[in-house]
């Protein structure tokens, strides 16, 4: 479904991706491990058109990603719900919800996709028209993740979406993830969380400065000395 | 207790016209984050377009509205599509660049009209002019109170635009996060051509009205930029609500220092308004607003 290959990223003379491949099919949930500094948001945001590669391509569905400007990537079926939640703070919990549901398609349904986000985020029925910036960081990154489903993508990418959130809410966003995967929507996670994510996902693949180091299923991970010394503290 | 309320009316109607011209450097400020220094020469051409079709073809200057709005969205549109977003591609080149470029589309305009109407001062004469009417002792002035008018429903019409469609939802979202309005399909270059065409539209509008009370001259601009640009800031930076506030702050701050210091102190008490607002608000008045 989505397949990268060969990325070289740059940011001016510092060189951030190195020959980075990987692959995600439909129906699946694949996870992109990796520390801080690592290259993983910058990987995203090249699948998304936001950041040009030098060298290598991006293609999802047969169409070349990296040759479209950024705001044309998401009519074809492919959300990023990026780093932070970036969220519109002084817009209500409705309109960012709305703002998500630009494309033609996706503005043709939108009243039924608002009372099916509704109903499964009914905390943010409560909120409806409280602007974004008041809410508290969970409350946030579930209008982040609703704002991205509002779309109807087949391939919704998430960045980090346990970072600087309560344990509690941690387990709930992760549920969210894998409901969102039921639903038939295809997923590439981005974590620094491992225990969560490892458990959740079909495959895996750890980035480490820059280059992609190791690939396999979240059970071979589990089992992986590497993995465990680095990422798990066992 | 009568000069009070009568230099109240003059001031808020006054304000109207300025939250006008306010709003439209908002909205600018906001999406591109750059002060259009342009913009009361933006509001000039606009003038000069209402006095040709007045003197010309006899048009009432009201009237004139439905061709001065349109020709300055378009002229909005043409510069930030030629002018600032090339700017923008160039990475080495910072935001301040493309204030320069207004900078220098402001002298530009500015020569053009002098070129073609001279330096002479021109001014449209019409019945209403310098007609009033009486309400308890005060009088309104037919011509401020007509712009006062058309100005609520211009901004009425701006707000509904802002918030209930979806072009305008998608303004308000690159202006508070481009990338992630990127992101959700929003071409953040198309939005920003769209929004200094409809911040033109809106100062054009403000100098239409304001032209039967008023004269015209090509440097009438800049007076007028510094004007925006103290709004702007009272309203705090990109804030619609804060410019509308910013206008009527200064429209009552110029009203009531002509009235109690005097006619020559006008433009004095409006800056030191703005230098008051500086040192104890800082931020101005978004922060009563939060939109």
């Amino acid at each position: 479904m989505l397949k990268v290959e060969g990325l070289n990223v740059s940011y001016g003379d510092l060189q951030v991706l190195w020959d980075v491949s990987f692959e995600v099919k439909e129906g699946e949930i694949v996870v992109l491990l990796g520390a801080n500094g690592a290259g993983k948001s910058t990987t995203l945001k090249t699948v998304s058109s936001l950041v040009k590669p030098t060298v290598g391509s991006v293609e999802f569905l047969g169409v070349r990603l990296d040759r479209i400007p950024s705001h044309e990537v998401i009519n074809y079926g492919l959300a990023h719900v990026p780093e932070g939640r970036r969220l519109f703070p002084d817009m209500t919990v409705e309109e960012n919800l709305i703002v998500g549901s630009l494309t033609r398609e996706a503005k043709s349904k939108r009243k039924k996709t608002l009372e099916w986000l509704y109903d499964i985020f009914p905390r943010l029925r409560e909120r409806i028209k409280q602007p974004t910036g008041t809410l508290s960081g969970g409350e946030q990154q579930m209008v982040a993740i609703a704002r991205g489903l509002m779309s109807l993508p087949k391939l919704i990418m998430f960045d980090e979406p346990s970072l600087g959130l309560a344990p509690i809410m941690v387990t709930e966003i992760f549920k969210v993830v894998e409901m969102v995967n039921r639903e038939g929507v295809t997923v590439l996670l981005v974590e620094q969380n491992v225990h969560h994510t490892l458990a959740m996902c079909d495959r895996a693949y750890v980035l480490e400065n820059g280059r992609i180091t190791l690939s396999g299923t979240g059970e071979e991970f589990l089992n992986n000395d590497h993995i465990k010394e680095a990422y798990l503290g066992i | 207790m009568e000069v009070f309320l009568q230099t109240l009316v003059a001031g808020v109607l006054k304000g109207g016209l300025y939250a006008l011209i306010g709003l439209g450097m908002t909205l600018i400020m906001g999406v591109m984050g750059i002060i259009n220094l342009a913009h009361g020469q933006f509001m000039m051409v606009a003038m000069y377009i209402t006095y040709a079709l007045f003197h010309f073809f006899g048009l009432d200057p009201y009237t004139t509205l439905i061709i001065s709005m349109p020709s300055l969205f378009l002229l909005g549109v043409l510069i930030q599509k030629y002018l600032l977003n090339p700017l923008m591609k160039v990475e080495s080149i910072l935001p301040e660049n493309q204030v320069l470029m207004t900078v220098g589309i402001a002298m530009v305009l500015t020569e053009i009209a002098r070129f073609i109407f001279s330096s002479n001062y021109l001014s449209v004469r019409t019945s209403y002019s310098s007609s009033a009417f009486y309400v308890g002792g005060i009088s309104f002035s037919v011509a401020l109170t007509v712009a006062f008018g058309f100005t609520c429903f211009l901004t009425i019409s701006l707000f509904w635009f802002l918030i209930k469609t979806d072009l305008g939802r998608s303004i308000r979202a690159v202006s508070q996060d481009s990338e992630a309005a990127e992101l959700m399909g929003i071409d953040s270059g198309r939005i920003k051509v769209i929004t200094m065409g409809i911040g033109a539209g809106l100062v054009a509008a403000a100098g239409t009205l304001l032209l039967p009370i008023y004269y015209l001259f090509p440097d009438i601009g800049g007076p007028f930029t510094r004007k925006a640009f103290i709004i702007t800031i009272l309203g705090g930076l990109g804030s619609t609500v804060g410019a509308i506030f910013g206008g009527l702050t200064l429209g009552l701050a110029e009203s009531f220092g002509a009235t109690y210091i005097g006619m020559d102190f006008e433009d004095l008490v409006g800056l030191v308004i703005f230098l008051l607002v500086l040192l104890f608000i800082p931020g101005g008045f978004r922060r009563f607003t939060k939109v």
